[in-house]
Order: structure tokens, then C-alpha cells, then sequence
């Protein structure tokens, strides 16, 4: 699968066997024009589907349509050296291209006896499945270690403390993020691990989310549901209009951020046993929706827009007040919206014999107060809280992708 | 320590010394480390060395390694190194043959050009860059070198020998040591057994993946009853119960656990110290290639993250960061009598894994407490969830450069 695989001949560009994997996706290299790909097909998905990763107007893996599957794993920063830092960003970004493009990063079969696999070779053969990598900064990178505090946008910032936050430490923030999300599980992982290993001696890892099913619909997408149950994302952004308006930074402030986004990622925790337990009027009165076909309890159908301020014949609101589609909902704060880009989540079992599972938050957002305004009222009202628990919590500054030749955030060391 | 199922059986001899020096040595003197070089200045010879650049270059996903000269006289010759925009080519190498004469990694494209001098003989060499679509460039050195002197290739030879002299001494100390612990034993004294027992570890674990795998002579190697690694340090989780339970883990037991001395650990205590001697006859007649001390310390480093970090090496004693730090000891061992040779094939990773090591060092440094049994903090279970991660990603810094230095050895002569 590599057109660098050293197996035969090292000269062999383009001539290793292709598996089953259609010839025209490695060939036609990705060119700008095409920068969304194509949605996956209703049913299935295309393991030749290719993201370009150089020359995009925003980075990918925002606006992408999410794919199946998605790993998000944060680093800390164990160098104080920023020419390490900056070797780092830039080994990882050629590596982005080489891996969404679907390759070995090097080789997992290097034709010299002694010498290490630089590709640890679980992805040979699975194709690039839609893979898309987002760097996320930290706030940490702008601290006093690598002199970059003048290039920290105003706006950016560790988050506070929320109502309702139960953060563990060992869940909560780092230095650097990466969002690895693809229609095929392994080669997300293979992409972490592989860039994790880049890393060694420069970050550790910090902590991390391994994310199945898609619990956020992006454009052309159906809705999806979470573990609760319920469709997630109906009143997600879904036009260009709104991603301006709410996700892209516009480069004022800190024009190297210009085209970029910032990261929300929350670990949140649900109570799947106590939810199961509950009732479905209750159930939906938390959310406010019909659990099947996802309408609000105003309307009949899943987009229709629901009536807050709708009563029933004894005068109480039809949707309640504390409902999460009422609290989250634009109309009830100022117009706000986020992208979110969420994915389901289980880690086994926990330590109480309980299904440790839940949503793997992801958000992206031209201002991280978006996220802080939406999440205080949904903290100290929510009605869903009664069932989840925000464990972890980061907050990262996502640069704008680079043109060819050019790394992430190489702007930031100019 | 090895899974009974997965012993490497070695016999004495069959790690030979390496025949001598290839006639082609080269002196590849390496200097320039990873500063930002100057600005590539084309091909010409000024101030006493050839230049070469090289440029790293992406045309519509064919990536390519462009050399501007491909001839330069024999002497020093300086390689810059520019990534325009190939993401796929990440390091460059320049071969004798199969040998890494000269190379740089984690090029990228944006950052600073890189350079690297090496001195060469007049000869055929070539510019390997994975990922390009032709990734090998001829290149040729007219006339000859003007002193030619020993070589990496030499110097690493001559540390294989002093590494050995370091493991003979290492194999005396372990006898002496488990002659102590039997002695402890037999006379039943418990707290004298419990420490000498803990100074006894170190040995082994210094050099464990030098003696790990000797089978006793004659013995078929699949049966444990005749693998003297699995006799002398077999954990109670990889247990064989056609052989049962023998070595230093069996008198841990009886000592940290049992806390009692019975006739069975008496029995446990003579049979070790029978095995350690025998061991320490059969490994007098080990000899080391370079690539076998590069190995051994990525071996013992893999002991490390397998067992000490998880606590189930020392699971009675609770002793597991004395054996940590006795294999980090025994792996920097090995390392410092490559160093030397290997200064000269690859300084930037000589440098990278030296200072990989002192972190470890530095970090091992902060759980020494004199007053506990062999030097350091017991790991306990409180121990372990704070720390092993922070101790693992200390070692697995060093693992990765580390495990790149058995190709450049093996491939220096």
C-alpha cells in the first residue's frame, strides 16, 4: 500500500500491490478543489475515501463530515526547547499528509535487517477510510516555557470552573491535541500511535477518548443517536453561512489563527443504568424530543423548530424550561451556536461493576466563551444532568492548515 | 526475564566475535549536530570541504531528492539538507554500500536546512532517501582520503571487549552475592536473608539479557527444566507446573510473603546458588558483536516497561525499582562502550540518547531513599498508580532513540 514500501524495490513507487483498495484512490491525489471528499454512502463507507490535508481553507476534521470513528488523545509537553517544539510540528504535520493520504509513515517492513519499522503496520492495506487529523495548541503553549505568550490570542484560555463540572485531573487539559477520526477504527489508531511515537522524548501522553459512532451529524449527514438513546445534532450548524458566523476565526486578534477554529473536547460520563430505568415520559421531558423520531415535543417532525413558549391545557410549557434542546437551543441565548462534532464512547466496565460509557464531546467554535456561555446554563440546569457527569475537559487553539512546504503553527515561530 | 514459551536458547559460542575490520573502513568523522546550516551554496570545494545540497522536493505527490553534485574529492564534505515540501521523505542517509555513513532524520518541510560533515575515501557511496520516488542517488569520491584512521568500526570492537570484562565482573558479583544469600538462609537469620536478598538482584538484572536463554548443556531447549533463566528468575504468573517453582522469586516468597525460613527455603536458596554458578561458567565464553550490546540494552529497557513498571517483577519484596534502576544501569552500560564508535556515525543520536538517559537518571534519582531495603522506595501499589506512568514515559523517551543505534552499529565495518 506504501509507495514507499521497501519490500520489493525501494524504487518501486507506485508499484507495491494496491490489496483491495481501488488504484484511482492512490493515484488521484487529492487535489484542493475537492476539499470536503465525498460524503460516506448511505450504508457503508469508502475505504478510498481521501481527505487533503495541505492548501485547505480550514483545517480538517471540523466542517468534515464526521466519520465513524474517532480517537482524541492529548499530550503535555515534557521539552522546554521551542525548536523542539517546532521539530515536532512539523514532523507531525508531513506525517498528517502522509497518513490521510492512506500510507506507511516510512516503512512497516524496512529491507535492512536491524533497522526499526518507522510504521507500526496496522493500517497497511485498510486504506485512508475518510482519516482526518486536527492539531489542537493548549493554552500551555503560549505559558513562559517557549516565549510564545505574545502570540496567544486574548480570547484563549484555560476554561474556568462550570457549574456541575466534575473534572478529574488526569482527564483534564494538555498541552497539545489530536483529533484522529475515520470510518475505520484501526486506522485512527494506527494514526495516533504512529504520531505518538514522533512525539517521544518531546510530549507524553496525557489522556485520551476512543470514540465509536458518530453522535453528531455534519452536512448531508443523518442525525445519529447516543447512548441515551436520542437523536444528537438535529440543530447542529450545517451551512457554510453558520460556520462562518460561528466557527472560523477571522484572523483579528492573532492573525496566524486566521481560517482556524478553537476546540472545545469534554469527557462526559453517563449513567446508563439509572437511564435505563427511567421512564420514557421522563426520559423525553429531559430532552424534549420524541425518542424515535427525534421532533421536539411542539412540533411532529425531527427539524421542526420547536415552541418554547407552547403550553398545555393545564398552563405548564409543553417543552420544559430545564429540557437540554431548551437550554442548548440558539433561541434562548442570543442567537449562540457551536459546532459540535461528538462521538459516542465505552471504556468497559468501571470500578462499580457499572458500564463506563458515554460522549466524547467535541465542539469547535470561533470563541471559546460560545462553549463556556452554553455550558454554565447547561450546567446549573440542565435537566440531563441528572444522568451524565463532565469528567474531562481541554480547550485547544486549532491553527489554520498549512500550504505545501509549510507546517502547523510555523507562523507562531516566525 | 523470559515466558518459558518464548526463551531465546543460546549457546555459549554462537554470538561470535566479528571478523576484523572490513578492508573499506572509512573515517566517518560527523560534525555540524543539528544547527541550522548555512545557506546551501551549490557544489564547489571551499575552505577545505566539498558541499553538497540536498533538497527534498514534492511534485504532485512524487517526491523527490534532488543532489546538485553527485562528485566530489575525497576529504571532508559538508551535506545541507533542505525540505521544500516532501512530507513523505523524512531522513536522508549517505551509504557505503550497505553501511550509514553520514545521515539526518526528522527532516520536515518549513523548518531550517540541516547539514552534516563527513570525511570520505574515494569511493562509490550513494544518498538513500526513503519515500522519494528514485530514492537512491550514486555518488562518487575521487582520489583518497588523506589519513585514514582506525574507524567507528574499530573503536566499537574495542567496546564489545570492554563491555564483556563489565559483564564477567557483574557475573562474579551475582556469585558472590547469592553465596551470601544462601549463607542468610541457611542460618535462618530472616532480616539477613530479606536484605541480602535485595542485594543480590541487582546482578542479574544488569546483564539479565546477556545470560537470559542459556539452556544447561545438553538439554532440550523447549523443556524449562534445563533453561537456567527460568530456573534463576522465574515470576510465580509464568509458572510451568511440569517443573515447578525454582530461583529467586521461590525464596522471595518464603521471605517477604511467608516471612519464615523453612527447609524448603533452604533447598529454594542452595538450588539458586548451584544455578547462578552454573550460569556463570557457561557465560564465560559469551562474546558481544556491537549490535548485541545495542540489543541487550533495548532488551533490558523492554524488561523494564514488561515487568517493573507493572510491579509483578518484585510482587513479594515489593523491591521492583532496585531491579528498574539495575537495568537501566545495565543498559547504559552497554550504551557507553558504543558510544564512542557510534559518536562518530550519528552524533545527534549519540547526544539524543545520552541525554535520555541522564532523565531517566535524574528521575530515578527522586525514589532513592537510603533507608529502604536495596536503596529505594518500595513500589507499592499507592507507588505504582501515581507514578508508572510518568516512570514509563521516562523510558519509553529512551526506547525510541535507542532502538534505532543496533542498525548504525551493525552496519558499522
Amino acid at each position: 500500500m506504501s509507495r514507499h514500501d521497501g519490500g520489493v524495490s525501494r524504487r518501486a513507487f507506485l508499484g507495491g500491490t494496491l490489496g483491495g483498495i481501488a488504484a484511482g484512490a492512490l493515484v488521484g491525489f487529492v487535489g484542493a478543489d475537492s476539499a470536503q471528499g465525498s460524503a460516506p454512502v448511505a450504508g457503508g463507507t469508502d475505504p478510498t475515501l481521501q481527505y487533503p490535508f495541505y492548501g485547505q481553507a480550514h483545517p480538517a476534521g471540523v466542517a468534515t463530515p464526521p466519520q465513524r470513528h474517532c480517537l482524541f488523545m492529548t499530550f503535555d509537553l515534557t521539552t522546554t526547547d521551542a525548536s523542539a517544539l517546532q521539530s515536532l510540528l512539523a514532523r507531525w504535520s508531513a506525517a498528517f499528509d502522509v497518513l490521510m493520504a492512506g500510507h506507511e509513515l516510512g516503512t512497516a517492513d524496512p529491507d535492512r535487517p536491524h533497522a526499526v519499522p518507522t510504521d507500526t503496520g496496522e493500517a497497511t492495506d485498510l486504506g485512508p477510510n475518510g482519516l482526518t487529523l486536527t492539531l489542537g495548541l493548549g493554552p500551555g503553549v503560549f505559558d513562559d516555557r517557549f516565549g510564545l505568550a505574545a502570540r496567544k490570542p486574548a480570547k484563549f484560555d484555560h476554561l474556568p470552573a462550570l457549574p456541575s463540572d466534575q473534572l478529574q485531573d488526569a482527564l483534564t487539559g494538555g498541552d497539545l491535541s489530536i483529533q484522529a477520526c475515520a470510518d475505520d477504527p484501526q486506522v485512527a489508531f494506527h494514526a495516533v500511535r504512529d504520531l505518538s511515537r514522533l512525539a517521544r522524548g518531546v510530549a507524553v501522553t496525557r489522556w485520551t477518548v476512543m470514540g465509536f459512532g458518530r453522535a453528531s451529524a455534519g452536512q448531508g449527514q443523518t442525525t445519529p443517536r447516543n447512548l441515551l438513546g436520542f437523536k444528537d445534532g438535529t440543530r447542529n450548524i450545517r451551512s457554510d453561512a453558520d460556520l462562518g458566523q460561528f466557527v472560523w476565526h477571522d484572523g483579528q486578534d492573532q492573525a496566524w489563527m486566521k481560517g482556524g477554529t478553537y476546540q472545545v473536547a469534554r469527557k462526559i460520563h453517563m449513567h446508563v443504568e439509572n437511564w435505563d430505568t427511567d421512564r420514557i415520559e421522563d426520559q423525553e421531558r429531559v430532552f424534549g424530543r420524541d425518542k424515535r423520531s427525534g421532533a421536539p415535543l411542539t412540533g411532529t417532525g425531527e427539524f421542526d423548530t420547536p415552541d418554547f413558549a407552547k403550553t398545555d391545557a393545564s398552563g405548564a410549557r409543553v417543552i420544559d424550561p430545564q429540557a437540554h434542546v431548551a437550554l442548548a437551543a440558539h433561541e434562548n441565548n442570543g442567537g449562540l451556536k457551536i459546532l459540535r462534532r461528538s462521538y459516542n464512547f465505552t471504556d468497559g466496565m468501571d470500578e462499580t461493576g457499572q458500564i463506563d460509557a458515554g460522549l466524547l464531546f467535541l465542539a469547535y467554535m470561533k470563541d471559546p466563551a460560545q462553549f463556556v456561555t452554553l455550558q454554565t446554563r447547561l450546567g446549573s440546569s440542565d435537566a440531563l444532568n441528572e444522568y451524565i457527569s463532565h469528567v474531562g475537559s481541554g480547550v485547544f487553539a486549532v491553527p489554520p492548515t498549512p500550504e505545501r512546504g509549510h507546517f502547523i503553527g510555523e507562523a507562531l515561530f516566525q | 526475564m523470559q515466558n518459558p514459551t518464548s526463551s531465546r536458547p543460546r549457546t555459549a559460542a554462537a554470538a561470535a566475535t566479528v571478523a576484523a575490520l572490513a578492508a573499506l573502513a572509512l573515517a566517518a568523522c560527523s560534525s555540524g549536530g543539528g544547527e541550522p546550516a548555512a545557506q546551501p551554496s551549490g557544489s564547489a570545494t571551499s575552505g577545505g570541504a566539498a558541499k553538497v545540497a540536498v533538497t527534498l522536493t514534492s511534485a504532485g505527490g512524487a517526491d523527490a531528492c534532488e543532489v546538485d553534485t553527485t562528485s566530489v574529492p575525497a576529504g571532508p564534505v559538508t551535506f545541507t539538507v533542505t525540505n521544500k515540501d516532501s512530507a513523505v521523505i523524512s531522513e536522508i542517509e549517505l551509504l557505503a554500500g550497505q553501511r550509514i555513513v553520514g545521515e539526518k532524520e526528522n527532516l520536515a518541510p518549513g523548518l531550517a536546512p540541516v547539514s552534516f560533515t563527513v570525511t570520505l575515501d574515494g569511493g562509490s557511496y550513494a544518498v538513500y532517501c526513503p519515500g522519494a520516488a528514485t530514492d537512491t542517488v550514486p555518488f562518487t569520491v575521487t582520489g583518497q582520503a588523506a589519513t585514514p584512521t582506525g574507524g567507528a568500526s574499530a573503536i566499537l570492537e574495542a567496546g564489545t571487549t570492554t563491555y564483556a570484562t563489565y559483564v564477567a565482573g557483574v557475573v562474579a558479583s551475582m556469585v558472590t552475592s547469592v553465596d551470601a544469600l544462601k549463607a542468610a538462609v541457611d542460618a535462618g537469620d530472616l532480616p539477613a536473608a530479606q536484605k541480602a536478598y535485595a542485594a543480590a538482584r541487582p546482578f542479574y538484572e544488569r546483564i539479565e539479557s546477556d545470560v537470559a536463554g542459556f539452556v544447561l548443556p545438553g538439554a532440550d531447549p523447549t523443556d524449562n527444566s534445563g533453561n537456567l533463566d527460568y530456573l534463576v528468575d522465574m515470576r510465580a504468573s509464568n509458572l510451568d507446573d511440569a517443573v515447578g517453582w525454582h530461583g529467586f522469586h521461590a525464596v522471595e516468597k518464603d521471605l517477604f510473603e511467608a516471612k519464615t525460613i523453612t527447609a524448603g527455603t533452604k533447598t529454594l536458596a542452595a538450588e539458586l546458588d548451584a544455578n547462578v554458578r552454573k550460569l556463570a561458567e557457561l557465560s564465560r565464553s559469551l562474546t558481544y558483536r556491537p549490535e548485541d550490546l545495542a540489543n541487550g540494552a533495548a532488551g533490558l529497557l523492554e524488561e523494564v516497561q514488561a515487568n517493573k513498571i507493572k510491579g509483578e517483577e518484585e510482587r513479594y519484596s515489593h523491591i521492583d525499582l532496585v531491579d528498574f534502576a539495575a537495568n537501566v544501569e545495565g543498559a547504559e552500560q552497554a550504551f557507553a562502550n558504543l558510544e564512542p564508535g557510534l559518536e562518530q556515525i550519528d552524533p545527534d543520536l549519540t547526544a539524543t540518547v545520552e541525554q535520555r538517559f541522564d532523565d531517566v537518571r535524574a528521575l530515578l534519582k527522586t525514589y532513592e531513599d537510603p533507608t529502604a531495603l536495596g536503596g529505594y522506595r518500595p513500589y507499592t501499589a499507592a507507588l505504582k498508580a501515581s507514578d508508572s506512568a510518568k516512570l514509563s514515559q521516562a523510558i519509553q523517551a529512551l526506547q525510541e532513540p535507542l532502538s534505532s543505534i543496533a542498525e548504525k552499529v551493525a552496519t558499522a565495518r
